[in-house]
């Protein structure tokens, strides 16, 4: 509930300077997508649908209201419903903030805001603005979407031009809280194991991106670094016979990237480190320690074949390095994709996907045979903007 | 030979065509924003939401044609994108709350009298639409 009052907050001291205004001087515009996916594997269930029978259990609708008051001052918010699965089935709110830009080399945004980190983590929900079904999820995990999306604080923006010769520097920093739900995708294991985090996981996150837009037009490279606080929370054990706690120490997550764009040609390119300790206690059974060390990257290229069709093909390898030899400790997945705009509002997707290994994207509950070690996978999407 | 011939006054011809295409779109500003002449790369981040303003120019708010040839025209030499993949990335920008989409308009005739009313306004239009009251800006 505060964390909607911090949204409200934030559009309502926007729109102070904006109140003698009119409507049309607010510059007010709604704009929206919705999509509606279709999956289906050949061997395991994934992302919690039944999808080796065939699964449309892939919705998602979103209403974006926002105001520019005064050229130098933004306010919006978005609300989401998303459906995959078991995973949400809710309306949460995406983000909702108050956005001031001094300058080109200065601005600031806070509220509930997006996580500037990584290449694509403030995009990753815009289904409309990319060609791929599904992101890279060593990266980008669908599952835990809502809570790596955005934090509730601030952004510091702003772009310095190097001059000619070595083009721009884009910065942003960030910091506030994260709140991972209770329903995470990060949970679910824990939570097929019995083990519940009542309240989530949620703590201090601050961090850190730097593009690079080079001399050479199209070609950007970056980096960001993620730091979270140490985070704790209640958890519970045995439908509440057990009660302890759930503790994550301080993390460092980076993430190197480089992006190239140019006429008809996308290449990009993105590493990232997850490395977490932990313990998790239960009042009278022994202490268990948490030790994951993820490492993520991919690569991908896209090219426009005609106005309305585009292909793209990537590689995305994701390994735990604390996990035993065997099909669990890694996901090396293979994709080819299509879109095709029929208008400026309307589109579709196919993708297919070639997986080894069941690091990501399973549930043992969905899957109460075991695990095969390679699947494939077929996502067909429609969607709509506005 | 004859068909080299041929190719070559087709590919001749295209990049006339081309070259004709471009001078044909202009880009006006509102008569208060301070810069006469503007590269290539500063009007491509205005328009594509990368900056909200020129380099010693003050804030700046562009408007966008619908649809139509000097739209397209203007993607072409400017932006580098098609309209469908131009919209794509404005949308990444709104639903990321990075940016308010720029208003669009069915006519020339309607950003020229957008531009002109508006301060720090930005626009393009075919070079042969009336612009009194809007400067024209130079492309370096």
């Amino acid at each position: 509930m505060k964390r909607i009052l911090v949204g409200a907050m934030a559009l309502i001291l926007g729109a102070i300077p904006a109140s003698a205004q009119s409507l049309e001087d607010l510059n007010i515009q709604i704009h929206g997508y919705a999509t509606q996916g279709f999956l289906y594997t050949t061997q395991n269930n994934m992302l919690t649908t039944s999808s080796s029978n065939g699964s449309p259990a892939w919705t998602e609708a979103v209403i974006n209201v926002g105001a520019q008051p005064t050229p130098k001052l933004r306010v919006g918010v978005q609300g989401r419903y998303f459906l995959l699965g078991n995973y949400g089935n809710a309306i949460t709110l995406d983000w909702a903030a108050a956005d001031y830009k001094f300058n080109e080399k200065l601005g600031v945004r806070f509220g509930k805001v997006k996580t500037p980190s990584g290449l694509f983590n403030e995009t990753q929900d815009i289904d409309p603005s990319y060609m791929w079904s599904l992101l890279p999820q060593g990266i980008y995990p669908i599952s835990s979407r809502n809570s790596t999306l955005a934090h509730f604080g601030g952004v510091v923006y702003g772009t310095l031009k190097l001059g000619q010769s070595f083009g721009k520097l884009e910065y942003r920093g960030w910091g506030g809280e994260r709140v991972i739900g209770t329903d995470d995708g990060y949970f679910v294991n824990q939570k097929e194991a019995g083990l519940n985090l009542p309240n989530g996981l949620s703590g201090v996150t601050l961090g850190a991106a730097l593009h690079w837009r080079t001399p050479l037009a199209g070609l950007m490279i970056g980096a960001s670094d993620g730091k979270d606080e140490k985070w704790s929370s209640v958890l519970t054990a045995g439908n509440g016979t057990f009660t302890g706690g759930e503790t994550i120490n301080p993390l460092n997550q980076p993430n190197y990237f480089v992006h190239y764009e140019k006429n008809k040609v996308m290449l990009a390119g993105e590493y990232n480190r997850l490395p977490v300790s932990g313990v998790l206690t239960l009042t009278g059974l022994p202490t268990t320690p948490l030790h994951i060390d993820q490492r993520a990257w991919y690569g991908m290229a896209s090219y426009k074949v005609t106005e309305k069709f585009t292909a793209g093909v990537y590689d995305s390898q994701t390994v735990e390095h604390h996990a035993a030899l065997g099909a669990a400790r890694h996901s090396l997945d293979w994709a080819i994709s299509g879109r095709y705009d029929f208008n400026q509002f309307l589109y579709a997707k196919a993708e297919q996907h070639f997986i080894a290994g069941t690091y990501l994207s399973y549930d043992t509950a969905l899957n109460p045979g075991g695990l095969k070690p390679t699947t494939k996978l077929t996502i067909l999407k429609v969607g709509v903007s506005f | 030979m004859k068909h080299l011939l041929y190719a070559l006054l087709l590919v001749a011809s295209v990049s006339i065509f081309d070259v004709q295409a471009q001078a044909q779109v202009i880009v006006i500003a509102n008569s208060n924003v301070k810069a006469s002449a503007v590269s290539k790369n500063d009007l491509k981040d205005v328009f594509t939401g990368a900056a909200t303003a020129l380099p010693g120019g003050g804030n700046v708010v562009p408007i966008l044609l619908k649809a139509g040839t000097t739209h397209e025209e203007f993607l072409q030499a400017y932006i580098g994108k098609n309209d469908t993949a131009y919209r794509a990335g404005w949308r990444s920008l709104v639903f990321s709350g990075q940016a308010t989409m720029p208003k669009s308009v069915d006519a020339d005739a309607a950003v020229v009298a957008f531009v002109s009313n508006n301060n720090g306004a930005i626009g393009y239009i075919n070079k042969t639409t009336p612009h009194e009251g809007v400067k024209v800006l130079q492309i370096k």
